[in-house]
């Protein structure tokens, strides 16, 4: 993997991206910004789960409300992200952190997605003050929001690989 | 007047030091001012988009922003703190970078804003509260809240391809963003 970073950070694309100066710091703004669209879109939902806010409403004007934005957001965040290691490679793929991300958003999403094909018909459209979910529903809500947050850390720690990883970062048997 | 001594006096302290050495202790700040900031901007949008009148005027706009921006001001006063310690660990550094003044500038601007509509606009509120589209003054708050925001977000980013001891940047990339500087100082005054 590493050698194919280290190929790919020599091509004509990767370098053109590094050395066009506003290309990274443009790109990990709207990546941020979309953390912020995408993360308080799912953090809505769960407190709705919790019924916290918007119990007035459905629960599916609440789910409809915000899932296009959790899935754009998403898209864009991967292009964002995809453009980013295309101009970093040899610093992404030797980040502990960054494989850890990239695993746990393939759970976060697959959890997501699990979530939305579970919901039975009842707690879709059954509406207002009056739905409740179980417990099990608000801790899942819970964890889903404590799991992106840790998400958002691991993309903050890619700078800090070996600050934060000590021996168990990849950086250092590279260095 | 001159604020170097007290700047300097911030990043002398003990806790400066402290933040400084801790090797784990600046990415954490790091991430908890990331995530406040990405929720002030995410749930304030969410107000915004209303006074907007996005997805549609259906919704009391009292209640939804009394339910948005008690979290709003929470994460804002994370900010405010994490924003302050990672001020204080390299506090001169960021005393002359213009991109953090900027920032700095973008969030008093803000506050304005916000203030403007709280204290104006906002006291018709039962005439548009839901059901009606919002009158222009507030989707003009909206719509400037939005772009505030966002510059806040990317003068964040850009103070750290501008502060000057960013592990992040390789030298070259810096030296360009020097002779980039230089040559748009030259450009614009016009002896380049």
């Amino acid at each position: 993997m590493l050698e194919f970073a280290t190929w790919f950070q020599g091509t004509p694309v990767s370098v053109w991206l590094q050395s066009t100066l506003w290309i990274v710091p443009l790109m990990q703004s709207v990546h941020i910004v979309m953390i912020g669209i995408v993360f308080v879109s799912i953090l809505m939902v769960a407190l709705r789960v919790m019924g916290w806010i918007r119990a007035d409403e459905p629960f599916a004007a609440v789910l409809n409300r915000f899932t296009p934005w959790i899935a754009g957001g998403l898209a864009v965040m991967a292009a964002t992200g995809l453009i980013l290691v295309a101009a970093e490679p040899v610093r992404e793929f030797s980040a502990t952190s960054f494989w850890m991300k990239m695993a746990l958003i393939l759970v976060a999403v697959a959890s997501g997605l699990g979530f939305r094909a579970a919901l039975t018909p009842e707690k879709q459209l059954a509406g207002g003050d009056n739905l409740h979910f179980s417990g099990r529903s608000k801790a899942l809500a819970v964890g889903t929001v404590l799991l992106w947050l840790f998400i958002i850390f691991l993309g903050r720690a890619i700078a800090y690989d070996i600050e934060i990883w000590g021996p168990l970062s990849l950086n250092q048997r590279f260095s | 007047m001159d604020l170097l001594p007290i700047v300097e006096a911030i990043q002398n302290t003990g806790f400066a030091e402290w933040m400084r050495m801790s090797r784990k202790g600046l990415p954490i700040i790091n991430w908890m001012h990331v995530v406040a900031i990405t929720t002030v901007f995410g749930t304030i949008f969410v107000v915004d988009l209303r006074l907007l009148n996005y997805p549609n005027a259906s919704r009391s706009f009292t209640r939804l922003s009394e339910e948005m921006l008690r979290w709003t001001w929470g994460a804002f006063a994370l900010a405010v703190i994490t924003g302050l310690m990672l001020f204080a660990a390299n506090a001169v550094t960021y005393y002359n970078n213009t991109a953090f003044w900027l920032k700095m500038g973008a969030i008093v601007l803000a506050g304005i804003n916000m203030a403007v509509f709280q204290f104006l606009t906002f006291r018709s509120v039962t005439h548009w509260d839901r059901d009606r589209p919002t009158p222009v003054a507030a989707r003009a708050a909206g719509a400037m809240s939005i772009l505030l925001w966002l510059s806040v977000i990317f003068l964040g980013r850009w103070i750290g391809f501008t502060k000057g001891y960013n592990f992040e940047v390789p030298d070259e990339i810096e030296e360009d963003l020097f002779d980039f500087g230089m040559r748009l100082i030259e450009a614009v005054s016009g002896f380049g």
